[in-house]
């Protein structure tokens, strides 16, 4: 029998300090993210481990796994496991519903900027490049260029190899780029966004307490303050033209002189297209890391400042 | 072992099974969680019903039992009887046959009434369709058809109406036969039926449905499901003391004035009405949301949501009470309070203040008031002696004295004024208002300065000025001008400086030294920091600095009377103020975050959340903090429908345009210099501490206020603000005397007459209602000796005496009757006993509803109660 | 016992519905795939290593039944929500106090949601480690990618509808970031050149007013509950489709 409480002992409105870490991770939302965490982890060692293993067989000469096997009936052995696999995601998915309580705030105030407000998880990441980028690139251009970029991405990489099997050795640029650009760009910034930032967007380690008072000053400067130009300047306006134009111009234009040199057939099997669609996505993923690095390290907020827009 | 062929049925069919087991489990918990895990109120609603059942059942044995011990078994026995012997002769058989045959003939006559009724039904059906034809057509020949089918109705129900009359002769017939069993039939089910609703009763309980019981309330969001818990909350029946069974506390002033159906629960107790999964999340003490629930008194608060006038409210005598210290500690001076504008400073004016109060004292009081006096009202601004030194140093500046004391403690006193003064501090009953060495004084109805002390505070020209006439010093005092001579007041002065020294008085500046220019600056600076214009009328600051928001607009300083913000937080809605919006400081982690808390630390330790916050220590007590927190938790914008609110008396007269009542003529400057008002209302102006004199004119007679502002007297034996239904906790009754003010030795300025010859008449020309006669009706047909005598019998059979006091006999709950027809006027007497609740809706006194003739019996008896002159 | 078993699956009823018997022959199992809508999806015979766990891991499937499970727990919510400002919020609270099964199938849409995104993204990352967007796959990645943006999609419009403080921020800063869209929001780079105000630029046009409010709601139910389902149900056919044509779960060719 279910033990109703006693409405006759005195209800106090219990308070328990908790461990601001704790706090966090147990916000209903935020568990979501640490099972991401925890199945990220899980299938990133799945997958590199069984193309660690496939490298080892290719390199011994041996067919990687599943190269010779057989076709089997789909009914039953493939239905079985789909039967299987729906049955654990159902229970999983049960008993997270009957643990958790969906969140439930009070009722929505436009007057009451909660502080800090977040984007919904998945976009914590897009959130988190706003310390470093405006909004029309944070939220607009790199998301856009995000997308576009994986949908090219079947078009650009030409290598034939590695098709249907796990492997790293023979796809190790591909999969090292896609991996900084999921794990270190995507769901890292994901989860610094969740649990390391708090009021006011300000750095919090998962021991520190949040606090809505607190000031943080960060002389941030632009770039070409840096060697005395001032950025809102015509010498400041061309020299940020220079460094950011000649950022991509040199990004584009330095690989293809070195495989010019070195590897003239990958740049004939490429094409020119093909080249220039590559190096600009990759210069502008790389510019990610590098905005990043003059921020918090150099202080650097703006790069170039135009009348209509600054980078 | 599960099979490891994928070909075979078997492959992995316990990992299936076990998974297939598991979601099942996980489906069933699902089901029985909904059905009983996330619905207590179920179990709640059974344990009431079952409880209710016994208190029914119980009842019902009771009335069995009372049944059979009053005799009413053997009534129903015997008449059980006689049924049974009447229904045996009826068996007989002459009379059973004729009892058939009637009945058979009765049926017949019915069959033939049928028929006829089938027949008229059916003509008169062709008569209008013959009509409509007719109608349309207007050919002849209908109206002709028409004609003809009017008769046969006519025949037809001329028919019906002969049936009609055969039927009573037989319905009488039969009657006679059977009506002795009728009769007995009908006791018995009445005698029955009693112990049969009983039954009834409890089968309803029985068969009443668990469900989830709800107050829908229109054009709000609220949805009320507290009853589906509280099943006898609505009952006036308590089923059972334990929550959550209990009936509603004096259900019959709350819920009998707010239909719950109406008014639901949540309005007045706040919490989250719709919840019902658990008690945490229904009574709102959950995170995320904000309005915990109201339990007991505090509830009262909600009070102020829609009530305008708090005081004489049943219900609410908690919360009325509480909102006096609003007007104690003046919180208008400083924040915006919503009813409260307007209210005049609560402070002394400063204005002058170098050439009463002594300069070491001003420092030590600025220093820390409660030090001085713990009772003082002053809140302490944690000033340093330098901050204290540089204020004082401007308002004596200001005053155009030097820093500067005068000690009395050496001199020796005259001790025959002193004597003298004595006797007219206790005549005036100085004590009434100011408090002396911890006793006397009201501080909550009217506050007074404490005058323990004042010896050593303040300087006898100035103590003698202010007696004198203290309207010329701080226009808009309270303290009356009482008639005295000035070879009194010089006693009263001598009486008080010598009386009442301050054995810790300080007086560093016996000799003045001269107030530096750099020091009043800093005062000035520190004023207006703290906005101690706010409770003093200060010389100097009519410019004021501006509240920070309009700083920002570029306006630095505003004429004080130009100044829309207040110092502090506007308090109009802090009630539900959204607790995001509070800020908790450094406390954050070790009080509770929620809005009463937080209002209650507030008024504990204000600068406790942060540095910086200028809000003084008022020294409250614990239970003033209750209290004060009760009154700002109930100042809401919640959005309560208009239907609900019931505006103030003024607001209603600023509604309907009838202009506040002001105070003509000379009666006016009489009440401005003795402050009736501080005590009595008149015409809805004033305060409750005395009896309301609105209608003075028609209820008193002239002889006998004249001897009473001559000589006042105790009338009432108890305080008006007596327990009422055991609803209040109201001060102890004490005795409470008006104090004499000297009135009728002189005349009213610019004019010739007495001022008790312009009280009398205004009362008599103003403070009158045509409602209340000016005489009594005459009864012609009965000699005046007996109506007196009927007077007295009826006063002693309603019991009048228990509350009322005549001679030395009776209770002490209303007014002492001894002289009651040298006071009162036959015509309100006679009023009064007709309806006493009309003049006074408060009131304790039972209506009997007297006859007229009655009334006028008792009143002139009353009329004849007179005690001669001593 | 026998005859019972012959009574219930030897008539016309029986046979009308069921086309084949249970017993294990090649026929019976091919049958069992092409006979049936459902399984119709897979081929009769698949590649025995693309049957393993350990190269598929199920994400497709899983975040298949993600969907379907939000759109059964959806349709159930749909019932008792009405997406209005007045409404929206209250009739949340009443399904977590007073709708038989109401917090059950809250909870379960909203972690689902959850789950189905995590899920969506790992699949991703599955079908680039192994390599299978390429020939002959490449378009279906594209499909792919996009019905990952719809994911999002469906999962950002669903915060918005219970109206409480969280999701009406989540959803506000959201948008905000539309504002900054070059030419086309009000705060982006060049709009000045197309006389973009608040009033008439892309987030006007995302939240049908100038801040999140009644018509932001409407809108996201619609897109939540209507266009992005639709949208996602669309291109996940062609998504199903395309990897069948395609030649089934890609495996390295012999």
């Amino acid at each position: 029998m279910v033990a109703f409480p006693d409405p006759n002992l005195k209800q106090t409105r219990v308070k328990t300090i908790m461990n601001p870490f704790i706090e966090i991770i147990t916000q209903p939302d935020n568990i979501a993210i640490v099972i991401m965490i925890f199945m990220v982890t899980f299938f990133m060692a799945w997958a590199f481990q069984q193309a660690f293993q496939n490298d080892r067989l290719k390199a011994a000469g041996m067919p990687v796994d599943g190269e010779h096997d057989q076709d089997v009936d789909t009914f039953r052995p493939l239905v079985r496991i789909e039967l299987i696999i729906s049955l654990v995601v159902m229970v999983f998915l049960t008993i997270w519903s009957i643990a958790v309580d969906a969140p439930l705030e009070e009722i929505a105030n436009p007057t009451i900027t909660p502080n800090p407000a977040k984007a919904p998880w998945y976009f914590l990441g897009l959130q988190e490049l706003l310390v470093y980028f405006d909004p029309w690139l944070a939220g607009v251009v790199l998301p856009t260029l995000i997308v576009v970029g994986l949908i090219a991405i079947p078009y650009i990489d030409i290598n034939p190899k590695g098709n249907g099997y796990y492997t790293f050795e023979e796809r190790k640029y591909s999969i090292i780029i896609f991996s900084f650009g999921f794990f270190i760009l995507w769901l890292l910034l994901i989860v610094i966004g969740v649990f390391f930032r708090g009021p006011g967007w300000l750095w919090y380690w998962p021991w520190q307490e949040w606090d809505h008072q607190r000031v943080v000053f960060e002389p941030t400067r632009d770039l070409t303050q840096l060697i005395g130009i001032e950025s809102r300047s015509i010498p400041g306006f061309i020299i940020g033209a220079i460094v950011v134009i000649g950022y991509y111009v040199a990004g584009l234009i330095a690989p293809l002189r070195y495989w010019k040199k070195n590897n003239p057939e990958l740049l004939a099997k490429l094409g020119m297209i093909r080249y220039y669609l590559i190096m600009f996505l990759f210069v502008t993923m790389m510019s990610v890391p590098i905005k990043m690095i003059l921020r918090l390290v150099f202080l650097v907020k703006y790069v170039w400042i135009t009348p209509w827009f600054n980078v | 072992m599960a099979n490891e062929n994928p070909h075979s049925s078997n492959y992995r069919a316990y990992l299936f099974a076990a998974l297939s087991i598991t979601l099942l489990a996980l489906s069933a918990w699902v089901i029985w969680n909904d059905e009983f895990g996330l619905r207590p109120w179920k179990h709640y609603q059974k344990e009431y019903k079952s409880l209710k059942h016994d208190k029914l059942e119980k009842d019902y044995q009771q009335a069995l039992q009372d049944f059979r011990r009053s005799g009413g078994a053997r009534r129903l026995a015997m008449l059980e009887a006689q049924l049974a012997k009447a229904e045996e002769a009826f068996k007989q058989k002459g009379v059973h046959d004729r009892y058939v045959e009637l009945n058979a003939q009765l049926d017949d006559l019915h069959a033939k009434m049928a028929t006829n009724q089938k027949e008229l039904q059916m003509t008169r059906g062709q008569f209008l369709e013959t009509e409509y034809y007719f109608t349309k057509t207007q050919k002849p020949e209908y109206k002709k058809k028409m004609d003809e089918l009017q008769r046969q109705i006519d025949t037809i129900d001329g028919k019906g109406k002969a049936l009609l009359v055969k039927e009573e002769p037989i319905r009488q017939a039969i009657y006679k036969l059977t009506g002795g069993m009728t009769e007995i039939r009908a006791e018995i089910e009445a005698i029955r039926k009693s112990l049969e609703e009983r039954k009834e009763k409890i089968a309803n309980n029985d068969k009443a449905p668990i469900e989830i019981k709800q107050y829908l309330i229109k054009d709000t969001d609220k949805a009320d499901r507290c009853v589906s818990c509280h099943a006898g909350i609505e009952s006036n029946v308590q089923v059972s003391k334990k929550e959550p069974y209990t009936k509603h506390p004096l259900g019959f002033v709350y819920l009998g004035h707010h239909d719950p159906t109406k008014f639901g629960c949540t309005f007045c107790h706040r919490g989250q009405g719709r919840a019902t999964t658990t008690i945490e999340k229904a009574h709102g003490n959950v995170k995320h949301w904000e309005e915990p629930m109201l339990k007991g008194n505090m509830t009262q608060t909600s009070c102020l949501n829609c009530h305008g006038d708090i005081k004489n409210l049943r219900g609410a005598e908690k919360i009325a009470n509480d909102t006096e210290l609003i007007r104690k500690y003046g919180c208008y001076s400083c924040h915006k309070i919503p009813g409260y504008e307007g209210m005049g400073d609560v402070g002394p004016e400063l204005t002058n203040v170098g050439t009463k109060v002594n300069y070491s004292w001003a420092v030590r009081w600025l220093m820390d008031p409660k030090k001085y006096f713990s009772t003082a009202r002053m809140p302490k601004f944690f000033f340093t002696k330098d901050q204290a030194e540089a204020i004082a140093d401007y308002l004596f500046s200001m005053s155009g004295t030097t820093r500067h004391d005068v000690d009395y403690a050496t001199a020796t006193p005259n001790e025959q004024l002193v004597e003298q003064g004595k006797m007219l501090w206790s005549q005036a009953r100085c004590n009434l208002c100011h408090m002396t060495n911890g006793k006397g004084g009201n501080h909550i109805k009217v506050y007074a300065p404490d005058l323990s002390k004042a010896g050593s505070k303040v300087n006898k020209t100035w103590l003698f000025n202010w007696i004198k006439d203290p309207n010329k010093y701080f226009p808009g005092t309270r303290m009356p001008r009482f008639r005295f001579t000035d070879q009194e007041i010089n006693a009263l002065v001598e009486y008080i400086v010598s009386e009442y020294q301050d054995d810790e008085a300080e007086s560093a500046y016996t000799t003045p030294v001269q107030i530096s220019a750099a020091s009043i600056k800093k005062g000035k600076d520190l004023i207006q920091q703290y906005g101690c214009y706010g409770c003093h009328k200060i010389q100097g600051m009519e410019m004021v600095q501006v509240a920070p928001s309009l700083k920002s607009q570029g306006v630095t300083f505003l004429r004080s009377d130009e100044m829309r913000e207040k110092i502090g937080t506007e308090l109009s809605s802090i009630g539900s103020k959204p607790v995001d919006l509070l800020d908790f400081g450094k406390l954050k982690k070790s009080i509770p975050n929620d809005r009463l808390s937080y209002i209650k630390q507030k008024l504990r330790d204000p600068r406790g959340f942060r540095l910086g916050l200028r809000m003084p220590n008022f020294g409250l007590s614990e239970k003033e903090v209750n209290e004060l927190a009760a009154v700002l938790y109930g100042f809401t914008d919640s959005n309560v429908p208009v239907r609900f609110l019931v505006p103030s008396r003024q607001e209603l007269e600023k509604m309907a345009g009838v202009p506040g009542y002001k105070f003509t003529g000379d009666f006016a400057k009489v009440i401005s210099d003795v402050k009736c008002t501080n005590c009595h209302t008149i015409k809805g102006i004033g305060a409750d501490y005395a009896p309301d004199l609105s209608l003075a004119g028609s209820k008193l007679q002239e002889s006998w206020i004249r001897s009473f502002l001559a000589n006042p007297d105790v009338i009432r034996p108890l305080l008006q603000q007596m327990p009422k239904l055991g609803l209040t906790m109201g001060p102890k009754p004490a005795k409470i005397t008006m104090p004499k003010f000297n009135l009728g030795v002189q005349k009213v300025e610019d004019t010739n007459r007495s001022d008790v010859d312009v009280v009398v008449n205004y009362f008599q020309q103003e403070l009158v209602t045509p409602d209340i006669p000016k005489d009594l009706p005459v009864i012609a047909d009965i000699v005046m000796p007996e109506q007196i005598a009927m007077g007295k019998k009826l006063y002693d059979q309603k019991g009048c005496v228990a509350c009322h006091q005549i001679g030395a006999d009776g209770g002490a709950v209303g007014p002492n009757l001894s002289n009651v027809g040298n006071r009162l006027r036959a015509g309100f007497i006679f009023k009064h006993l007709e309806n006493s609740r009309k003049f006074k809706p408060d009131i304790v006194e039972p209506n009997y509803g007297f006859t007229e003739r009655e009334r006028i019996f008792l009143t002139n008896y009353l009329m004849t109660l007179k005690l001669t002159a001593k | 016992m026998n005859s019972l078993y012959d009574k219930v699956k030897k008539n016309l009823i029986w046979k009308s519905v069921f086309r084949r018997d249970y017993k294990d022959t090649v026929r019976n199992r091919a049958q069992a795939i092409f006979g049936n809508v459902f399984l119709h999806l897979h081929p009769v015979r698949v590649r025995e290593s693309a049957v393993k766990l350990r190269f598929t891991w199920g994400m497709g499937g899983i975040t298949l039944l993600s969907f379907i499970i939000l759109t059964v727990t959806g349709i159930v919510l749909m019932f008792y929500y009405h997406p209005t400002v007045d409404l929206a919020f209250l009739d949340i609270k009443d399904l977590e106090y007073q709708v038989p099964y109401g917090v059950i199938s809250r909870n379960l849409h909203r972690w689902a949601a959850h789950f189905m995104v995590i899920v969506v993204m790992i699949h991703m990352f599955r079908v680039f480690m192994t390599g299978s967007y390429k020939f002959p796959r490449q378009f279906n990645w594209g499909v792919g990618v996009i019905l990952l943006v719809l994911t999002f999609l469906l999962s950002f419009t669903g915060y918005l509808l219970p109206w409480d403080q969280l999701g009406f921020w989540a959803i506000t800063v959201g948008t905000n970031m539309g504002a900054a869209t070059p030419l086309l929001g009000y705060q982006g780079p060049f709009s000045e050149y197309l006389h973009i105000t608040p009033y008439n630029d892309i987030r006007f046009a995302l939240l049908g007013g100038a801040r999140v409010g009644g018509n932001a709601l409407l809108r996201s139910y619609i897109w939540h509950c209507v266009a992005l389902p639709l949208i996602t149900i669309i291109l996940m056919s062609v998504h199903f489709w395309r990897v069948r044509k395609d030649g089934g779960i890609s495996r390295p060719q012999p």
